[in-house]
């Protein structure tokens, strides 16, 4: 039973919340009972063009990168690891600005979501070939990656005929939800849900490989086929999602870590309560976003960024005191 | 030749640059996309010896094309001095480093106004011609910008049509003050971001909110793939009944100068065919 727990108060919030998230927007609220004639067909254009497709993608990127934050955790058995942090969310930028500036996307719709998964397959392999020593290399590889894959990104901006990359660029490094498409959204989708997949599938590999990589070997798990099934998934589901959306942190950092006490750290348990938390993070996040009553939205970085990073300082704070 | 004769020379070839040019400059460089075109406008192009690298990506086709066999310049202050200019021609608020630093090397400078109305251009183009030399030239883009507008507020329609200036990027829609709200309302339009009290920036669900009968949709500098072009071609957009989505070169309509009068009259043209809206469907 203590598995169902959590799933049983996460599905009914987040189901309220997707529903609740329909009605504000800088449109002003939707409320059903005050549409009629003229607007209500406008009302009805906003909901299903807009609102809807942006609901849909914030639930399906928060629970990819809350999964492959679960995931990532348990293969490196590193609690600092996740999507943003191991390069696989600035490669994934990376392709996705290739796609765009280069006319690649414009000719080719599927290059964007393609693209973005190579870029996150590059940054992804990179962390794990450079960082595979411990938990400190692997966050010090991830971050020199990231860095070295968002100037890229910068560079190809600024290469590329544009006027407004630099107004682009914080596109890239901060994600947004905004004035998404159905289109967008059906590029993405079929890759996400495929990497999703492959990740829920390394439950049992991942609960094994806790006890330690001896032990796991032992039990039968091919260490080197979990390695690429991870990568593989997470380059799917993050790279099509960033494609999308732009580099949002530190859901994949937060969601497991918000799961964990109430189902515990065996990380089979973990994964789809991860996943749910993480549509439910990134939900609130656009929910702040379009509440706030700024002349401009926040860009979705800046909100996970501000909640996500002391957390991030805290496990680090936490873990130096644990194993000094 | 002794030192002092030496000097002798320097000094009187020093007095000679300083008096007043009866020749009109002849190396004349501009840092600003505007005066670019006011330039190419005025002076033959032998006479212009670089324009900014963004007068061969946006504008006019064929000064477009006359930008592309001129060198050109991105600002910085060592291309400037490099090129020996007789006269630099520049904004008020971009290349600010290399302007401080050309009044310190005391180089003849022009810095031009960015003019948002009609008068304010008149002012510019004189200021910019008397500088260049091409005073009368100047007068027949004047002229010419006179006959637009006449020909403009003839075609005007009696009940302003609802416009909204748009390119995909909230935050980069032009309000009340600007040159665009002056070629909307010369061409018989309201800006619905400039009507007292409109929202600082428009997202896509507040465009459609706002109902637009024109959402004249900026396209800038050609070839250049944004992602705010993606956005500008929402499916969202196609749905709107009683939407007209013209595109318009928005590099160019941010320029104060004669030809914008031109953007003025055809927009009034496209209004004026406009068909007509019913209230009920």
């Amino acid at each position: 039973m203590r598995r169902v727990a959590p799933l049983a108060w996460l599905l009914p919030l987040l189901g309220a919340l997707a529903l609740f998230s329909l009605l504000p927007g800088r449109a002003g609220w939707l409320l059903p009972w005050r549409l009629t004639g003229h607007d209500a067909e406008l009302a009805r254009l906003i909901l299903w063009e807009l609102r809807l497709p942006r609901l849909l993608l914030a639930l399906l990127v928060g629970a990819a990168l809350g999964l492959a934050g679960a995931v990532l955790q348990g293969l490196t058995r590193n609690p600092l690891a996740e999507p943003g942090l191991i390069g696989a969310s600035a490669g994934a930028s990376l392709g996705a600005v290739i796609a765009i500036y280069s006319g690649l996307g414009a000719a080719f719709a599927l290059a964007m979501p393609l693209l973005g998964l190579a870029g996150a397959l590059l940054g992804t392999l990179l962390t794990l070939a450079l960082g595979g020593g411990g938990t400190l290399s692997l966050i010090l590889a991830g971050a020199a990656v990231s860095g070295m894959l968002l100037a890229g990104t910068a560079l190809v901006l600024n290469l590329a005929p544009n006027p407004y990359a630099a107004y682009e660029i914080s596109h890239w490094m901060l994600g947004s939800l905004a004035d998404r498409s159905w289109d967008q959204l059906g590029l993405a989708t079929p890759f996400v849900l495929l990497g999703m997949a492959m990740l829920l599938g390394t439950g049992p590999s991942l609960d094994a490989l806790s006890l330690g990589e001896l032990q796991a070997a032992s039990l039968g798990v091919q260490l080197p086929a979990l390695r690429r099934r991870v990568v593989v998934g997470t380059a799917l589901a993050v790279g099509a999602a960033t494609a999308v959306t732009g580099t949002i942190g530190f859901i994949g950092l937060l969601a497991p870590h918000l799961v964990r006490g109430a189902v515990g750290h065996a990380p089979r348990r973990v994964l789809l309560p991860a996943a749910l938390m993480g549509a439910l993070l990134l939900l609130v996040a656009d929910l702040v976003a379009r509440l706030l009553p700024l002349a401009q939205e926040l860009q979705l970085g800046v909100l996970t960024g501000l909640t996500g990073s002391p957390f991030f300082l805290w496990l680090v704070w936490r873990m130096q005191r644990e194993s000094p | 030749m002794p030192l002092s004769r030496l000097c002798l020379v320097v000094l009187c070839l020093c007095c000679a640059a300083a008096a007043p040019a009866a020749a009109p400059p002849r190396r004349i460089v501009s840092l600003n996309f505007c005066t670019d075109q006011l330039l190419l406008a005025l002076v033959p192009p032998e006479r212009i010896a670089s324009l900014t690298w963004l007068a061969r990506t946006d504008g006019d086709a064929a000064q477009r094309a006359l930008a592309a066999r001129l060198p050109a310049n991105r600002g910085s202050a060592e291309e400037v001095l490099a090129l020996h200019p007789d006269l630099v021609l520049a904004g008020r608020y971009t290349t600010a480093i290399t302007r401080a630093l050309l009044k310190r090397t005391g180089a003849a400078m022009l810095e031009v106004d960015a003019a948002q109305d009609w008068e304010g251009i008149r002012r510019t183009t004189r200021e910019v011609a008397a500088a260049v030399g091409a005073t009368a030239r100047g007068e027949v883009l004047l002229a010419h910008m006179d006959a637009a507008l006449a020909a403009a507020a003839a075609l005007r329609v009696a009940d302003p049509v609802r416009v909204i200036g748009w390119n995909g990027a909230a935050a980069d829609v032009p309000g009340a003050d600007t040159l665009f709200d002056t070629i909307l309302r010369t061409a018989g339009a309201v800006n619905i971001a400039a009507r007292p009290g409109a929202a600082a920036s428009f997202d896509l669900e507040q465009v459609v909110r706002a109902r637009p009968r024109v959402l004249l949709r900026g396209t800038s500098y050609a070839g250049a793939r944004t992602l705010r072009a993606g956005v500008a071609d929402h499916p969202v957009l196609r749905a709107l009944p009683d939407i007209a989505i013209i595109d318009y070169p928005e590099g160019a309509w941010a320029c104060g100068v004669p030809a914008a009068a031109d953007y003025a009259l055809d927009l009034a043209r496209r209004l004026r065919a406009l068909p007509a809206v019913g209230r009920t469907p």
